[in-house]
């Protein structure tokens, strides 16, 4: 029951005035960027980061490291939830976890003419699949950190090595694209000082790269500025369906109706999605499809799927909202993120002067039930706008591309100027958009590159303290089951597609993808 | 789209084959510093290798198993519609900085930083009159209010110093 007291004290912090304050404006922000086509959670996230150093050092006032989490995560919340406005009213996707909403979201709002029905539908469905999820992590977090506090240097380097290996393993795309993009994350991690030995390494004799390369500067590029040129190709924002966005009780009324004959359903996708959403790497988007597909393969009307089914729609809601939340569940307690939009949260950690992982239960308790607590206020502020805000939300899809795009682009070279007040960061981020843009063009994942180059630098300090913890044997990681057994599941997870494509080509057909990636 | 598969792997072999280079001391019999420790270049080293690998995999891939006949870009039309986006992005990015060399003695500035808000002011006003096709005093006030609004945000209310252009510098200007 100590999880009752420590949450009570998460409410306190999250109720502060300040903190309030911020989750509000963060959740308006978070709306705004999931209804842009141009702009993603993620890079939302991570354009928004540089802020967050002058709310965590007090520029607010009352405002602190709590704050500044609550801020991104409320961003975060909000993507999670405009992203599908687009989707059901204009049939333009604002975020990638939203494209599954295109099925039976658009048709149930065109075709059916119930673009309310559509809207409530979702939003009743994120708020329980969330909900649902944000319980788990309250109940699931402290133990996990406390067995967590047990780990040693192998066990750490074993837990990232069974990160890395879910991204190949459980990825869309094929497992040696996403193999090179880790390897990359790795190697640019380790540009400047080695922090062991304090040699320099890849800098080429460039000062200007001995601190290394920095995780926001290359997040920018790769998701936000890689995004708009993705979005520049496919012609922007031209022509936008018009559909009354307009969301009554009624609408609400009918759609908690419709949950409440679906309430197995929603409340089996939210399990599912937290848990898949805790698994390194996925997050989201991943669990917006395998909702889909679950919420078809159980129901009694396949047959209505794609044309304007509810099922269509809150079963991978409740998933994507789940696993959103989710994939702050590593990142808070063993200081690996779930999902892209978490890796970025996590660097703001760790420039706020804080170590995630199961430590932070211990010195900064204050902070991580206030920001679980945060959780609960975010997603019922979010449902409430949503509910409130959507036509004013709608409208945003009407700022003329000629004035959003080059908007986002000064945005993200305010943000990744602003954090070391660097031009070297600007031409980082302007480089990473281009290869972020060809590299998606090019089907190779980005998820993995962002994972490897947040966790690149532990990664290393954890093998290499463990190698000499073991006077430089390998089978020093093998001395502890639990480390053992994590190694073990790696490798299992690594020869999934192989195995895969070996049984595809003994039946002569191309090896299926297993889930989408963000 | 093979060729592009296979250019874009043999770019990420050309990099893994440089940091490799870099990193050859991790064969030094002198690598690390403690007893079993691995050294500095080892892990970029096998990182490099591992990614050299893969894409050599991917390339191999790409040769061998049916790939699409589409090009990279659905037509000229797809192509330019990044470029305008890209170019120009880029332009702003070094007239934030301006354009110069350095040597020993003298830095030689070709183009004098331009700073954020007066590079901010001309890329917003080139997109609102190329591509809004705006009216002349709509692309006026575009070109004078975001700079404005940005300066009141991030310089007074975050107190985030942006750099400054050469007119700052000279005291013509604010910014």
């Amino acid at each position: 029951m100590e999880v009752f007291g420590q949450l009570a004290g998460g409410f306190a912090v999250a109720l502060h005035p300040i903190n309030v304050a911020m989750l509000f404006v963060a959740v308006v922000l978070g709306l705004v960027i999931g209804v842009l086509p141009g702009l993603g959670g993620t890079s939302g996230v991570a354009i928004l980061l540089p802020i967050t150093v002058f709310i965590a050092h007090g520029s607010l006032p009352g405002s602190d490291a709590t704050t500044a989490i609550i801020f991104l995560a409320g961003i975060y919340w909000g993507a999670l939830f405009g992203g599908v406005i687009t989707s059901i009213l204009f049939n333009i996707p604002g975020e990638p976890w939203a494209v599954v909403l295109l099925f039976d979201g658009f048709p149930l709002a065109k075709r059916l003419g119930k673009p309310g029905l559509a809207l409530a539908s979702s939003f009743v469905s994120s708020f329980l699949g969330a909900l649902v999820s944000t319980i788990l992590f309250t109940f699931f977090a402290l133990p996990i950190a406390l067995k967590a506090l047990e780990f040693g240097p192998a066990e750490l380097f074993a837990v990232f090595v069974l990160s890395f290996a879910t991204l190949i393993g459980l990825g869309a795309e094929a497992p040696m694209k996403s193999l090179a993009m880790l390897a990359l994350g790795l190697l640019l991690a380790a540009v400047g000082f080695d922090t062991i030995t304090g040699e320099q390494r890849l800098n080429f004799g460039q000062i200007s790269l001995l601190s290394g390369i920095s995780f926001v500067p290359v997040t920018i590029g790769l998701f936000g500025i890689g995004e708009i040129l993705a979005s520049a190709e496919e012609q922007g924002i031209g022509f936008v369906e018009n559909i009354s966005a307009k969301l009554g009780l009624r609408d609400v009324f009918e759609a908690v109706r419709e949950l409440r004959k679906r309430l197995r359903l929603v409340l089996s996708n939210a399990i599912i999605g937290f848990f898949f959403g805790v698994l390194p790497g996925h997050g989201a988007t991943a669990a917006s499809f395998l909702g889909y597909g679950l919420a078809r393969q159980y129901s009694k009307n396949k047959e209505n799927f794609g044309k304007g089914e509810i099922s269509g729609i809150m079963g991978p809601q409740a998933a994507a909202d789940s696993a959103g939340v989710a994939s702050l569940v590593p990142m808070i307690t063993l200081g690996i993120p779930g999902s892209p939009t978490s890796a970025v949260i996590m660097a703001g950690l760790f420039i706020w002067g804080l170590q995630p992982g199961p430590v932070l239960f211990i010195q900064h308790p204050d902070f991580v039930w206030g920001l679980i607590a945060s959780i609960y206020l975010g997603h019922l502020l979010t449902f409430i706008l949503c509910l409130l805000a959507v036509p004013l939300l709608a409208m945003i899809m009407r700022v003329p591309y000629a004035i959003i795009t080059p908007f986002i682009v000064v945005i993200s070279i305010i943000g990744s100027y602003s954090l070391n007040n660097s031009m070297l960061d600007v031409f980082i981020t302007v480089i990473f958009g281009l290869i972020g843009y060809w590299l998606r063009k090019m089907k190779y994942p980005l998820a993995p590159l962002v994972v490897a180059l947040v966790l690149g630098d532990s990664t290393e300090r954890e093998l290499r303290k463990a190698l000499i913890a073991g006077h430089g044997s390998p089978l020093y990681f093998f001395n502890s089951g639990l480390s053992t057994v994590l190694i073990l599941l790696a490798v299992v997870l690594v020869a999934i597609p192989l195995i895969r494509t070996i049984r595809a080509r003994r039946r002569g057909a191309a090896p299926p993808a297993a889930v989408a990636h963000p | 789209m093979r060729p592009y598969q296979v250019a874009t792997a043999a770019a990420i072999v050309m990099i893994a084959a440089v940091a490799m280079f870099d990193s050859r001391a991790a064969f030094s019999p002198s690598a690390g510093t403690q007893v079993g420790d691995v050294g500095a270049r080892w892990y970029p080293f096998w990182a490099a290798a591992i990614m050299g690998v893969a894409s050599v995999v991917v390339a191999y891939r790409a040769l061998t198993t049916p790939q699409g006949t589409e090009g990279a870009f659905e037509g000229a039309r797809s192509l330019f519609a990044v470029l305008k986006l890209a170019v120009p992005m880029l332009v702003y990015a070094l007239l934030i900085a301006g354009v110069g060399f350095r040597t020993t003695d003298f830095t030689y500035s070709i183009v004098p930083p331009f700073g954020f808000y007066l590079a901010t002011a001309l890329y917003m006003g080139l997109f609102a009159w190329w591509l809004g096709r705006y009216k002349i005093w709509w692309v006026a006030a575009i070109t004078i209010a975001f700079p404005i609004v940005i300066f009141a945000v991030f310089e007074i209310g975050f107190r985030v110093s942006l750099p400054k252009s050469f007119l700052y510098t000279s005291g013509l200007l604010p910014f």
